[in-house]
């Protein structure tokens, strides 16, 4: 399986925001809440990251925890393409 | 040349003069009936459009209400059905190789099967009559119709029954895999009228345009999948002097509906009307019920058609198949079509295809394939989906493919 490193899944999540006219910020703090990354946009990311590797993430993986920041979202991506 | 006269044959049919062009077949049906011979319960593959046309005309030529006939291209019946026929009394031909039965029985008289299209499973038996496949009454305007349906689909019978019953019909028929040269086919032979499913049509205005515009058309016919303002606007703009209809019909309820008044959906006012030997029409729970006077044997009362049903203002549209229409985003129920309709409103869209794709925490999310007429931005056609769909709707994932894919049936959708 391909996999996709987090500056490129960063830029991915850039592209999402991006189409609605937003911007990413650099501070990986950022709660999604501020800049209105909602789950529509965390699924279209999912899938972005899965047309590029080619695969299904396994979202059943065991172990998931909450995403509350823009880190989360990358770290979270980045463990479900090595689950 | 007649065929050879049966004291037991039912009523020739007033078309078999009329011109038959088929593979390398160019005569009439009476030409191309002569010296046929078929069982008298028959399931014939045919591998071509010729090989169709004789069959229908080698059964017209001896048809005396003993025979029974199943007509289908050998890539509608599975393999593993071919034995079930056999099984249920038919002999098999396919390839002009006859095998027998296996449980031979009596033909059921007149009977003539259809084939489900099969997308919802196995394809189905449906059986019709000769006479019930023939659904055009009165005078015709003398035409030269284009065939470019798979061999045995109701839509193929249609144009077939069409040109057996009225003299001045002559058909060309064009193979539903050589897609890419059925305008030239028509321009060589004179074709004033075409019958085809929207993809089937959006897709040659894509390829060849020119040609398409030189095609002398004097009637249009759309079938088999939703229509929208679009092609038909289109339609009605290369072809001027055309009447453009769209008909919608199943193997089961048979053509029910015939618009000819250039608009997407038929009037409203038809829902719920009486009229002898029209169809009954409603929209029940989103649903498109039909009570067909030219259904498939036992199809009687008012049924459901598994085709959704959407009013807006005075007309009624036919937007897809409710199982498959609905797309779970969330917990918010989208419409395929509604979504296929807004893209194809854009002008850079040529084709469209909208399906639920699987996707974390929302269940689903909306995707689309398009093909373009012009080169346009994914984020374009995302903004425009934005600004005219509520935005669980808009496709999240936009792919733009090089070219309209074609099913054998004509039709693009799974």
């Amino acid at each position: 399986m391909n996999t996709v490193s987090r500056d490129e899944v960063r830029s991915m999540m850039g592209d999402v925001l991006a189409a609605q006219g937003k911007p990413l910020p650099a501070d990986e703090l950022t709660p999604l809440v501020d800049i209105g990354f909602r789950s529509l946009d965390f699924s279209e990311l999912a899938l972005r990251v899965e047309d590029e590797t080619g695969d299904e993430l396994n979202f059943d993986a065991p172990g998931l925890r909450r995403i509350e920041t823009v880190g989360d979202v990358l770290d979270f991506l980045e463990q479900l393409q090595s689950a | 040349m007649t065929p050879t006269p049966s004291p037991t044959r039912a009523a020739t049919p007033p078309g078999l003069d009329n011109r038959v062009v088929a593979g390398t077949f160019d005569g009439t049906w009476a030409q191309l009936g002569h010296g046929g011979d078929l069982p008298s319960v028959a399931a014939v593959l045919a591998g071509s459009q010729q090989a169709a046309a004789a069959t229908v005309a080698a059964y017209v030529s001896t048809h005396d209400a003993r025979t029974e006939l199943l007509l289908a291209s050998p890539g509608r019946v599975p393999v593993e059905d071919r034995e079930q026929l056999r099984r249920d009394g038919f002999a098999l031909v396919d390839d002009g190789v006859t095998r027998p039965p296996i449980a031979a029985r009596e033909p059921d008289p007149g009977r003539v099967w259809l084939l489900t299209s099969g997308t919802t499973g196995r394809p189905k038996r449906v059986p019709h009559t000769l006479a019930g496949l023939t659904t055009v009454a009165g005078e015709q305007p003398p035409r030269r119709w284009l065939c470019p349906y798979t061999p045995g689909a109701y839509a193929w019978w249609q144009v077939v029954t069409l040109s057996l019953a009225h003299p001045g019909q002559d058909v060309v028929f064009a193979e539903p895999e050589r897609d890419a040269e059925w305008p030239t086919l028509a321009l060589d032979h004179d074709v004033d009228a075409v019958s085809g499913t929207p993809t089937f049509w959006r897709q040659a205005l894509l390829r060849d345009p020119e040609r398409m515009a030189r095609l002398p058309l004097r009637q249009v016919t759309l079938g088999g999948e939703p229509v929208d303002q679009a092609v038909l606007d289109r339609l009605a703009a290369l072809y001027p002097a055309a009447r453009i209809s769209w008909i919608y019909a199943s193997s089961e309820a048979g053509a029910a509906i015939a618009v000819h008044d250039g608009l997407a959906g038929f009037p409203a006012v038809w829902l719920g009307r009486e009229v002898p030997d029209r169809a009954r029409l409603e929209v029940r729970d989103g649903e498109l019920h039909v009570a067909s006077p030219v259904g498939a044997a036992g199809f009687d009362g008012l049924r459901p058609t598994g085709d959704r049903a959407e009013i807006h203002g005075d007309r009624v549209h036919v937007t897809g198949r409710v199982g498959t229409d609905e797309i779970n985003v969330g917990g918010s129920k989208v419409s395929a079509a509604s979504v296929r309709a807004v893209l194809l409103a854009h002008p850079a869209v040529a084709w469209a295809q909208v399906r639920g794709r699987r996707a974390p925490v929302v269940g689903q999310l909306v995707s689309a394939d398009v093909v373009l007429t012009r080169p346009a931005e994914i984020a374009e056609l995302t903004a425009w989906s934005a600004a005219r769909l509520p935005e669980h709707a808009v496709p999240r994932r936009l792919r733009v493919l090089d070219a309209i894919p074609l099913r054998e049936s004509l039709k693009s959708d799974a």
